[in-house]
């Protein structure tokens, strides 16, 4: 994919991100790492046009975030999984490509059973999220934002509310997803999976980008705070 | 023959043994204990009165039962008219909390704080007797459902605001991510929420309000508890009306918390 942020700061009581620039070419998975308060939810909340920015533009692939189609094909997974609570896992994909994209029942159904497949649900879709585990649910919302067939999908920390094992639940599910062709910008506390996933790194701390590149950057830290962000995680 | 019909009972007599020994049927022991508990008080309450029990007076007269059934109506009826009365006008004092205009908040503020400190029964009289006259004093029983209307709004108004707080702000986000329209969100995904959270208090603040609707007598509103004080005042029967005056609000209010405790188990999240 292609990235293109220019000049974008984001202010929201108090300045989350200052004038922050990259372009990028060519990589499929980009990961977005750096500790709570460093700007990263609202840098990738702003790259799938759910929040705009103060100042700046921001181009996915040569089109404006802000244009209202955009956003009609961008897969974004949250933190807690937030699907709506009072549908089965598989409704909360059907009634999403039925009202929205104007599937028939049967299409919809058909696509919900497929995605729900491919993340391992095939027995839990007809339970509520709140009857699964945080694991599983985490799962269904990687389908639900499979289901409109994006070309990106990002992830907003996936794993940050579960234990470990769930999480490797999740991120195994995710790295499988790359047998799919599609793209992923995501931001994670675990760095074994960055290392692992990613094929580019942004590092970011007080709301800048301090430093980025390839996962290696990551064993080799050139400033001091990825060095002490590293020497934490770890 | 003789040995099939035996074992047979021994199969039934296993199996209820089996359910008795079960978590099910140690729950049901304990409710038949705990009614039974009740029911030795009541008797023992019907053994010490002053004198045996005739029902005959009142409920043997068709007239005195329709008078009864009547009352009992219009309980319900005021009580509905109560339920929507103070839905609405506590839904109102939601959007006013929630309004940008700070006297709107501070209006809803203020009133919730009398309405907390002022006692149902004292709320009616004041409405009926001295709000009332200020305006005329159209109609005493009109002022005194309004009473109980401004009375439970505030109560509503908690409801309301909890059922629309449980939705959120990244299931909004989520529904404008995917597209939906404002008409689709409320009416998929907003709507069915808020009637799931809202249904148990809504129901819980009706039985109160069904309750709280006794009080009505005070301004001689022909409601259940006023039509037995007439009967007490032609047959002296005090005991007897009292005690069926009991079991007349349970046959209301004990259904209607069954009901909730249904829709709770089967609308839950």
């Amino acid at each position: 994919m292609k990235i293109n942020i220019q000049n974008v700061s984001h202010t929201y009581d108090v300045e989350v991100l200052e004038n922050v620039n990259i372009a990028l070419d060519q990589y499929t998975a980009i990961g977005i790492i750096g500790v709570s308060g460093s700007g990263k939810s609202t840098l990738i909340r702003m790259m799938a046009g759910l929040e705009e920015p103060t100042s700046g533009n921001i181009e996915i692939d040569g089109i404006d975030v802000r244009d209202p189609e955009y956003r009609k094909h961008v897969g974004f997974v949250f933190q807690n999984h937030n699907l709506f609570p009072h549908l089965t896992l598989k409704r909360n994909i059907t009634l999403i490509l039925e009202k929205t994209r104007n599937m028939s029942p049967e299409e919809a159904s058909e696509a919900a059973d497929k995605y729900l497949d491919i993340l391992h649900l095939h027995d839990q879709k007809e339970k509520k999220p709140a009857k699964v585990s945080g694991g599983q649910a985490q799962r269904a919302s990687i389908a639900r934002a499979l289901s409109i067939n994006p070309e990106i999908i990002f992830l907003d920390e996936p794993t940050s509310s579960l234990d470990p094992i769930l999480t490797d639940e999740v991120l195994n599910a995710v790295e499988e997803l790359r047998e799919l062709g599609k793209q992923f910008v995501f931001v994670t506390h675990v760095m074994s999976f960055v290392k692992d996933f990613a094929d580019y790194v942004i590092f970011m701390d007080k709301g800048k980008i301090i430093e980025h590149g390839k996962p290696s950057i990551l064993d080799n830290p050139q400033t001091n705070e990825l060095e002490s962000f590293m020497s934490k995680v770890r | 023959m003789n040995s099939t019909l035996t074992s047979k009972v021994r199969d039934a007599f296993q199996r209820i043994v089996n359910y008795l020994s079960s978590e099910k049927g140690k729950n049901l022991f304990a409710y038949l204990f705990a009614l039974l508990t009740l029911f030795l008080f009541g008797w023992f309450v019907v053994w010490r009165l002053p004198r045996s029990l005739v029902f005959q007076s009142i409920l043997g007269s068709s007239s005195r039962v329709t008078f009864i059934l009547e009352g009992m109506g219009l309980t319900v009826l005021v009580s509905l008219i109560t339920l929507l009365g103070s839905m609405i006008l506590g839904f109102i004092f939601y959007l006013l909390q929630k309004s940008s205009f700070k006297y709107f908040n501070a209006l809803v503020d203020v009133f919730t704080e009398i309405i907390y400190g002022t006692p149902m029964i004292v709320m009616i009289v004041v409405m009926a007797f001295v709000i009332g006259p200020a305006f005329g004093n159209i109609e005493r029983n009109f002022f005194g459902i309004l009473g109980l209307i401004l009375y439970m709004s505030p109560y509503m108004k908690n409801v309301f605001q909890s059922a629309i707080s449980s939705i959120t702000e990244e299931q909004y986000m989520a529904m404008d991510l995917f597209g939906f329209t404002s008409y689709q969100k409320y009416r998929y995904i907003i709507l069915p929420q808020v009637a799931r959270v809202l249904m148990p208090p809504l129901m819980n603040n009706f039985s109160i309000i069904i309750k709280g609707s006794a009080l009505l007598h005070v301004i001689s509103y022909p409601e259940m508890y006023q039509v037995f004080l007439e009967i007490q005042s032609k047959t002296y029967l005090f005991i007897e009306t009292y005690f069926i005056m009991w079991v007349l609000y349970l046959s209301i209010t004990i259904p209607l918390s069954q009901l909730t405790k249904f829709i709770e188990r089967k609308w839950s999240l």
